[in-house]
C-alpha cells in the first residue's frame, strides 16, 4: 500500500501539479465513492465549530467522532481516503500516520483484541467543499492521532494536530517501530548538546502530568519559559529547527516549507524547555516532558503514567497560536 | 504511582471492563490556567478524577449519597475547592471568588473523561511595580497531580519576569512587573488616609479660627457655625475649601470673614 502513494504523489509532482490541485483531486476521487448518505455523513460545514473541535488523544468509544470510521468503508472507499490523507502529507508524515494506526491495531491484539482499539477506529471527515480557491478542512483521526489540516488556497495549515503512540515501541514485520522516534531522539540530542548553564534555564524543575494546552485547550497562549534560543549557539538553534521538523514536515512539502520558513524567522523568540530524566535506554524513547514555545508555535510531548511504562505511551501537541484551524487565512 | 496503586487501578479498570491503558488511573489532575491583568487575578481550574480515585471524589461531591450531584452539592464542592486554594500578592493574602463552574456527567467522570470546570477570581490593587503572586492548592492532596502555568497576558501593561513552581506543582510562584501606575507598596493606603484626615482636622481647626475672630458685619457665619452640627461644619468648610482653591479672590474674602454659610433653605 505505502510505495504506490509515495509513486503516484511523486508522478504527480513530475506532471506539475501544485499540492492543492493534487489534495482537492483526491478529495473530489474520496467523495465519488461514497453514496449520498455516506457523503451526508463525511461533509460538514466549514465553520461548523463543533465538528472542528471534535478531536482528542481518546479512543473513539470514549470521545465520539463524527465522519466515516474506516470500519465502514469497503475497500475501494478506503483505499480512497488513505490516498487522501497521503496526498495531503509529506510521505514521512503519512509513514507516521500509518505507524500510530499499526501502534493501534498492537495495542489491540494485546489486549484481547479488545474494541476500543484497532485500525479500524479512524474518522475522516471533510468540514467546507473540497476547492482550489475556497477553504476547506480535512480531519482524519482516532485513538492517539487527531490530523486537521486546513487548505486555502496554496496554503496548507496543520494546526491543531495531536499525535501520539502506545505502544510507542513495537515490532513489526521483524523490524522495531517508533512512530514518534525521531521526537524523543531529536529532543534528547538537543538538551545534551547544551552547556551546563543553559541546561539550568532549559530544566523546569517539576512533574509535569499531562500536556498543557490539549485537546479542549483552543485558543490559549501560555507564558513561555525554559531556555530562549537566542541564548542558544547557531548549530543548537539548527538542532531545534530540525526538532520542530518532526511536526512541522507532516503536511506535505510544499506547506511544510512554507512553515519551515515562518519558524525560523521566529526561531531568536522560541524557547525550549524540558521536564524530567535527562537520560535514555539506548533505542527507547525519552520519559521526560519538552515544549518549544515560539510566536507562531506550541509544541508539547508529554510521556504517559497511564497503564504503566511512560515511555511507551507517549502524546503530542502541535499548534500555531496565531493560526490554528487556519484562521489567519480563513478569517473563521 | 507506585507499583501497587497501578496494580490496584488497573484492577480496578478490569473489573469495569475497561483498558487501563487509556485512562487517567489513581490521581486527581488539577490543572490551573493563571491570568493577571492590571486589577485582577483569575485562575481557570479543570479537575479530572482518575477512575480509580474517582469514589473518593464523588463521595466528596455528592455528600448525601443519593448517586446524583445536585446544584447544592455543586455549589458546595467548588466553594470547597476555593477554600483550598490560596491567593496572596506581595505577601498580602487575597480573598478568591468563585466566578462560574461547570459539572460534568457523572459517568464521564466514572470512567475518567470528566472534568470540573471551576473560574476563581481575586481583585488586585491597581498600583503598579514589581510583584509577586503566589497561588498555591492544597485540594486532595493525597492524590492530587498538580499542573499550574500562567497565560500570556493580555494587558500591556503587565509583563511576566518569573515563574517557579515546587515539583508537585501545588506551589507557584509568579513574579511580573506592572507598568503605568505608581508603585504600591504593602500598608500605603493606610498611610494616605491618615494624613487626609490630618489635613482636614487642621483645615476644620483654621475655619472655626477664622469666623470667631472676623469682624461683627461678618458674624452670620460664625454664628451659624455655632448653630451647625459638625457634619454640617464639615460639609461646609469642604465646599468653600474648593471653591477658595478655584478663586484667589474668594480665598480673600474667607480670610476677611465675609462668607456666609448657606441656611437651610438654600438662600444666602
Amino acid at each position: 500500500m505505502r510505495v504506490p502513494f509515495v509513486i503516484l504523489l511523486s508522478a504527480a509532482a513530475a506532471l506539475g501539479q501544485t499540492a492543492t490541485v493534487r489534495i482537492v483531486g483526491s478529495a473530489n476521487k474520496f467523495l465519488s465513492t461514497l453514496d449520498q448518505t455516506e457523503r451526508q455523513r463525511v461533509l460538514f460545514a466549514f465553520d461548523d465549530q463543533a465538528q472542528r473541535k471534535r478531536w482528542s488523544n481518546l479512543p473513539v468509544q470514549m470521545a465520539p467522532r463524527a465522519g466515516l470510521s474506516m470500519k465502514e468503508l469497503n475497500e475501494v472507499q478506503r483505499s480512497a481516503a488513505m490516498a487522501l490523507v497521503a496526498a495531503t502529507l509529506s510521505p514521512r508524515g503519512f509513514e507516521k500516520v500509518q505507524q500510530i494506526m499499526d501502534g493501534d491495531e498492537v495495542n489491540k491484539v494485546e489486549s484481547r483484541n479488545n474494541p476500543m482499539f484497532g485500525k479500524d477506529l479512524y474518522f475522516i471527515s471533510i468540514l467546507g467543499t473540497p476547492s482550489e480557491k475556497d477553504p476547506w478542512m480535512l480531519q482524519f483521526g482516532g485513538h492517539h492521532l487527531a490530523i486537521n489540516v486546513t487548505i486555502a488556497g496554496e496554503h496548507g495549515v496543520l494546526t491543531p494536530t495531536l499525535t501520539g503512540a502506545q505502544p510507542a515501541l513495537f515490532t513489526q514485520n521483524g523490524k522495531t517501530v517508533r512512530p514518534l522516534g525521531g521526537e524523543s531522539d531529536k529532543a534528547i540530542a538537543l538538551l545534551n548538546a547544551l552547556d551546563e548553564n543553559q541546561r539550568k534555564q532549559a530544566i523546569i524543575g517539576s512533574r509535569m502530568a499531562d500536556l498543557v494546552l490539549g485537546p479542549g485547550q483552543d485558543g490559549k497562549t501560555i507564558q513561555p519559559e525554559g531556555l530562549k534560543a537566542s541564548a542558544m549557539t547557531e548549530k543548537q538553534r539548527a538542532m531545534l529547527v530540525d526538532l520542530m521538523s518532526e511536526w512541522s514536515g507532516i503536511v506535505h512539502e510544499s506547506a511544510a516549507a512554507a512553515r519551515l520558513a515562518e519558524l525560523k524567522a521566529g526561531i531568536n523568540e522560541t524557547w525550549f524547555a524540558w521536564s524530567g530524566p535527562t537520560t535514555v535506554a539506548p533505542g527507547r524513547n525519552i520519559t521526560a516532558y519538552y515544549r518549544i514555545q515560539g510566536p507562531n508555535v506550541v509544541i508539547e510531548y508529554a510521556p504517559q503514567q497511564l497503564g504503566g511504562d511512560p515511555s511507551l505511551h507517549v502524546h503530542t501537541m502541535y499548534r500555531d497560536p496565531t493560526n490554528d484551524y487556519g484562521r489567519k487565512y480563513t478569517g473563521k | 504511582m507506585t507499583m501497587n496503586a497501578a496494580a490496584g487501578a488497573a484492577v480496578v479498570l478490569l473489573l469495569m471492563g475497561i483498558p487501563a491503558s487509556a485512562h487517567r488511573l489513581d490521581e486527581y489532575l488539577q490543572a490551573a490556567l493563571i491570568s493577571v491583568d492590571s486589577g485582577r487575578v483569575e485562575a481557570q481550574i479543570r479537575l479530572i478524577p482518575g477512575v480509580a480515585v474517582f469514589p473518593a471524589v464523588m463521595a466528596g461531591i455528592d455528600t448525601d449519597g443519593d448517586g446524583a450531584i445536585s446544584e447544592g452539592e455543586q455549589s458546595a464542592y467548588a466553594e470547597r475547592v476555593v477554600r483550598d486554594l490560596s491567593l496572596t500578592i506581595d505577601g498580602i493574602r487575597l480573598r478568591p471568588r468563585l466566578v462560574s463552574m461547570m459539572f460534568p456527567g457523572i459517568e464521564d467522570m466514572r470512567t475518567g473523561l470528566g472534568e470540573i470546570q471551576l473560574t476563581v477570581t481575586a481583585d488586585l490593587p491597581r498600583n503598579g511595580g514589581p510583584r509577586r503572586l503566589v497561588f498555591e492548592n492544597r485540594h486532595q492532596s493525597r492524590i492530587g497531580a498538580y499542573l499550574v502555568n500562567c497565560l500570556a497576558p493580555s494587558d500591556s501593561n503587565i509583563a511576566i519576569t518569573a515563574q517557579k513552581r515546587n515539583y508537585s506543582q501545588s506551589f507557584y510562584e509568579l513574579d511580573y512587573v506592572q507598568a503605568g501606575a505608581a508603585v504600591w507598596r504593602p500598608g500605603a493606603e493606610a498611610w494616605f488616609v491618615f494624613a487626609a484626615v490630618l489635613l482636614f482636622s487642621r483645615l476644620i481647626l483654621l475655619w472655626r479660627k477664622r469666623v470667631q475672630s472676623a469682624p461683627p458685619h461678618g458674624r452670620n457665619a460664625r454664628s451659624a457655625c455655632a448653630t451647625a452640627t459638625p457634619k454640617e461644619s464639615a460639609l461646609f468648610v469642604a465646599v468653600e475649601l474648593q471653591r477658595c482653591i478655584r478663586t484667589p479672590l474668594c480665598r480673600m474674602r474667607f480670610q476677611r470673614g465675609t462668607i456666609r454659610k448657606p441656611n437651610r433653605s438654600g438662600a444666602n
